[in-house]
């Protein structure tokens, strides 16, 4: 009842507003705060990334997100995409329908469809003079578009030239392109239909 | 034992202190407890769409993804910010034997703020929320808040700067910190977020670093600040004690500062390990505020019954422990655990944010409204009944939900259940709370009910008192002459 | 002796540290991110959403679809498949050695998949088996490759093909992730429904296209009116629960399509440095597909990965 009493009546002079003790805290209170402090820097480095902007959850450091990068190397329709518009599609339209007085279209061409070996070797060299695409003739120059490409990009815009709008050929690979490369031995001349038939 | 204090101790004279506050007070915690039956009462309507999806689903306004957050946000700036900064100001300036510095300011500060909550719900409701969570209200909303706030911040840190009292209290160094860390998240997060907003997810990793600060960290130091001043006030004993109560002080911000970042943020391993790893180091605070509450009652936990604030001060405690731990086991659980993205979590934060805030802060305002005022609140009795139906409401809010959010986590971890039946089985848990809800409603009609009647009876004593006094000097005009 | 300003000056410091480790240095992190490139692909990611997909995001936020909806996958940990790629030739070492690896095959069923490749030999195991498994296989003159393939309960619910990460949301704003899982993840429901005209109809009517969906319906987003002298074509073709009754149509409001097309446009697949994952040739994978793969062995068709 004191604090009632005391809260009341002489309230302006007497008023005791609360007090804290001195007792110390206690120490397990301490130890356990080490304890703890103990475990985060542990579970900290083992799972926090060390601070890395590149490693999220499940991996737990950048060594280890290196290793778990799939194999590059490899073809990739995406990227084929990437270098067809950036390096063919001025001329052969986004959608491989050509364009008049251009280039030939790409889609349902026999030259993109049959022997790899035939095609691979359009980019590389360039090809020149008439040429029968799709029961017409066109008569222009193809420069070597394709020679600055790495053999993986080369690749993958053939083969995502022989998958996409309706063309289904198979792959073209890396090693293809190499072999094909190697074999023309720094050929700068640009190849003409008829040299190309010859081909398998 | 009978009631020791709030219907005792206030009979008329009233401390300058007192008397300083008096309308401030009465301004922000009067529209707090508008707001948060304003909040309740959309939180419900969001709630009844869990019953019946089709409930209100046409006018735009009433959606669930409006309602909720215009709720929320009616609760935690509507009612828990602005009663929280009352009570500060007066613990400020009771504490300090002085005077609350800028009384009228902070009386149009209060209004001001009030004004900034309208705009913001209405804003929310319109569709206007900026969809960060806690952050809902809208740049004009913010404004007149951030405005409002300055002026009672400043008040604050005047009133303290002139206190006659040198020593300090603990409850003096959590309000401090509160007074000082609120603007610094507030601002900060608003214009990350909003004004000059950062880029891409940087924006979330503001907005959750904001929620954590705001609801366990500021909650945390002036809940725990009331709390550590109406114990040993009440009990008439020493708050045990001093070193304590700083050691849950460090801990808060040390470590509380630090969590929030969920463990499936699409941001960088560090982040949510740092705040993984906080999270468990700040249940030091937890346990440190448990034991100043147990050896403060000397383990004589009936001496809580002694008095209804007593009572919201003690269920305010244990909520905060126990919230904390429920957050500790969220961020413990296993890898596959998906706890925070449950019901679960809504659980822990609403006992957060409404079994230990909104009940400490139940416990300052019938503690210290009496004070103001000078008389014991009308219906003393609506006062424990309040009591009751809160802290039901609570625990059948939150108990259904905590166990429906497990029994969700585990069905969700299990991809052969189909998602429709992962959802489904949540409804009788949610059905369930709502019964809770409707339970923590009722109580606040209680708490507006009394306020209203003290209000309205502390003007009719000031009209007779004007009335009488008038009447004598009257009486003694007519004697002279 | 006074303590107060030097604890007042540790408090300081203790709440300026959270705000250095959390405001400032994600934001140096993640807030200056630049678009980044597939791996192995070098597609860029992400490329900024349309017009009418950023209103959407618009609507998205000013109707709080974010309260029930999360946009994070999780990934719990990375397993690997291996894939032949390649028989080589010669067959009967190549046979043994598949079989050596995986004894669960039989020798016809060895010899029947050897000619479907690409094709998966082992599915769901560690790093460190599947590549043994792949010097195993690849010293006959085959080529097979260890398959990176992100595991968790998310993923397995077809909510993703891989974790969420900070690229994902690049160009967004406001961002958000959510914080509840009252709906599914959305991160790729783009992939899961392609179609704008389906978003539609479940946002008019949920339970029309979902049955026992908790999900409210949004009739405020669409106007509901009397057909005129020929119908609209824009109406939303309604069946079953979701009939309005005769001479009436419902027509999207434009925030209605913005919102459907933004929901289109969640497709958070890519495979990027920080969260790597294999590809099919030729297609992305979708979450659907990995969620195809099961867990039991390597006894699975190779369905879904084939070369175009």
């Amino acid at each position: 009842m004191s604090s009632g009493m005391r809260a009341t009546g002489t309230r302006d002079t007497v008023v005791a507003e609360p007090k804290a003790s001195r007792a110390p805290v206690p120490v397990w209170l301490f130890f356990l705060l080490f304890v703890l402090l103990f475990w985060a820097m542990y579970e900290f480095d083992r799972r926090g990334g060390w601070f890395h902007s590149q490693v999220y959850t499940p991996y737990r450091s950048l060594a280890e997100l290196q290793r778990y990068q799939p194999a590059t190397g490899g073809i990739s329709l995406e990227r084929g995409k990437v270098v067809y518009e950036t390096v063919c599609a001025l001329c052969h339209n986004t959608d491989g329908s050509g364009k008049p007085n251009q280039a030939p279209p790409l889609s349902g061409a026999d030259w993109v469809v049959g022997s790899p070996d035939r095609l691979i070797r359009i980019p590389l060299a360039g090809l020149t003079g008439p040429i029968e695409v799709k029961g017409q003739t066109w008569n222009l120059a193809m420069p070597a578009m394709g020679a600055a490409l790495s053999d993986d990009d080369l690749a993958a815009v053939l083969t995502y030239m022989r998958s996409a709008w309706g063309n289904q050929a198979e792959a073209i690979t890396p090693d293809q392109v190499a072999a094909v490369r190697a074999a023309l031995a720094g050929r700068m001349q640009p190849y003409t239909a008829a040299e190309l038939q010859a081909i398998p | 034992m009978s009631s020791k204090s709030a219907f005792q101790t206030a009979t008329g004279d009233s401390l300058p202190a007192d008397i300083s506050c008096r309308w401030p007070l009465f301004v922000l915690l009067s529209g707090a407890v508008f707001w948060l039956l304003a909040g309740s009462i959309l939180t419900l309507i969001g709630t009844i769409k869990f019953h019946a999806p089709d409930f209100l689903a046409e006018p735009a306004w009433l959606t669930y993804g409006r309602v909720r957050p215009a709720g929320l946000n009616a609760m935690i700036y509507g009612f828990c910010l602005p009663s929280a900064l009352g009570l500060t100001l007066w613990l400020l300036a009771r504490l300090g034997r002085t005077t609350l510095a800028g009384a009228i300011p902070v009386v149009f500060g209060g209004l001001l703020w009030h004004l900034g909550v309208g705009a913001g719900v209405v804003g929310v409701l319109s569709g206007d929320a900026t969809g960060f969570e806690h952050l809902e209200f809208p740049s004009y909303a913010v404004a007149m808040i951030a405005a409002s706030y300055l002026v009672l911040g400043v008040a604050g840190v005047l009133t303290f700067r002139q206190r006659a009292e040198r020593g300090l209290f603990v409850t003096q160094w959590f309000l401090l910190a509160a007074i000082f860390w609120f603007p610094w998240i507030y601002s900060t997060a608003t214009i990350l977020t909003s004004v000059y907003p950062v880029r891409g997810m940087a924006q979330a990793v503001v907005g959750w670093w904001f929620s954590a600060n705001l609801i366990l960290v500021w909650f945390g130091l002036v809940g725990l600040g009331i709390v550590f001043y109406l114990l040993p006030r009440l009990l008439d004993r020493e708050l045990e004690s001093h070193y304590l109560a700083m050691f849950v002080f460090w801990m808060l911000i040390l470590f509380g500062t630090w969590t929030g970042i969920p463990k499936t943020a699409p941001v960088p391993a560090w982040i949510p390990m740092m705040s993984k790893v906080t999270t468990v180091l700040a249940g030091l605070a937890l346990l440190g505020a448990a034991l100043i509450l147990h050896r403060t009652l000397g383990a004589d936990y009936r001496l809580l019954s002694t008095d209804p604030s007593l009572m919201f001060a003690g269920f305010a405690v244990a909520s905060f422990v126990i919230a904390g731990f429920m957050g500790i086991a969220e961020v413990l659980s296993g890898a596959s655990s998906m706890l925070h993205l449950s019901w679960y979590a809504t659980a822990r934060s609403w006992l957060q944010l409404y079994g230990f805030f909104a009940m400490a802060l139940f416990a300052g305002i019938y503690y210290v409204w009496p004070q103001l005022t000078g008389r014991p609140f009308p219906l003393p009795r609506l006062v424990r009944l309040h009591f009751w139906l809160a802290a039901s409401g609570v625990m059948l809010a939150v108990i259904p939900l905590a166990v429906g959010g497990i029994v969700q986590d585990g069905n969700h971890a299990n991809p052969e259940m189909a998602f429709v039946d992962v959802a489904k089985g949540t409804l009788t848990f949610l059905r369930i709370s709502s019964i809770g809800d409707v339970l923590t409603l009722a109580g606040h009609f209680l708490l507006a009910l009394n306020v209203l009647l003290a209000i309205g009876a502390f003007c009719w004593d000031r009209v007779r008192i004007a009335l009488r006094t008038a009447t004598i000097e009257l009486q003694e005009q007519g004697v002279n002459s | 002796m006074n303590y107060g300003p030097l604890v007042f000056l540790a408090a300081f410091a203790a709440l300026a540290a959270s705000w250095f480790g959390f405001v400032l240095t994600p934001h140096l992190q993640i807030g200056h991110l630049q678009q980044t490139n597939t791996v192995p692909s070098g597609v860029s990611y992400p490329v900024a959403r349309s017009g009418l997909a950023q209103q959407g995001l618009q609507v998205y936020r000013a109707n709080g679809c974010a309260y029930c909806h999360s946009q994070q996958v999780a990934q719990t940990g990375t397993l690997f498949d291996l894939v032949l790629t390649n028989p080589g030739t010669n067959q009967a070492s190549t046979v043994a050695a598949i079989q050596s690896i995986n004894p669960r095959l039989s020798q016809p069923e060895v010899l029947e998949i050897i000619g479907k490749v690409p094709v998966h030999l082992l599915t769901m195991v560690s790093k460190s088996t599947a590549e043994a498994a792949a010097k195993t296989v690849n010293a006959t003159g085959a080529n097979a490759v260890p398959w990176i393939v992100p595991i968790g309960p998310d993923i397995q619910r077809g909510w993703g093909s891989r974790r969420t990460v900070a690229e994902d949301f690049l160009f967004d704003y406001p961002v958000l992730p959510g914080s509840q899982r009252i709906g599914p993840d959305l991160s790729n429901v783009g992939v899961r429904q392609p179609d704008p005209g389906w978003h539609l109809r479940h946002l008019y009517a949920p339970a029309s296209v979902v049955p026992g969906s908790t999900m409210p319906p949004y009739p405020f987003l669409f106007e509901k009116k009397k057909v005129g002298r020929v119908p609209s074509p824009s109406a939303l073709p309604l069946s079953g629960i979701a009939t309005v009754e005769d001479g009436y149509e419902v027509i999207p409001k434009p925030e209605a399509l913005a919102l459907a097309e933004y929901l289109v446009s969640l497709q958070a697949y890519a495979p990027l440095f920080n969260a790597p994952l294999s590809v099919a040739l030729g297609k992305p994978t979708s979450p659907t597909e990995t969620n195809s793969i099961s867990i039991s062995g390597g006894d699975k068709a190779p369905s879904d990965i084939s070369m175009p």
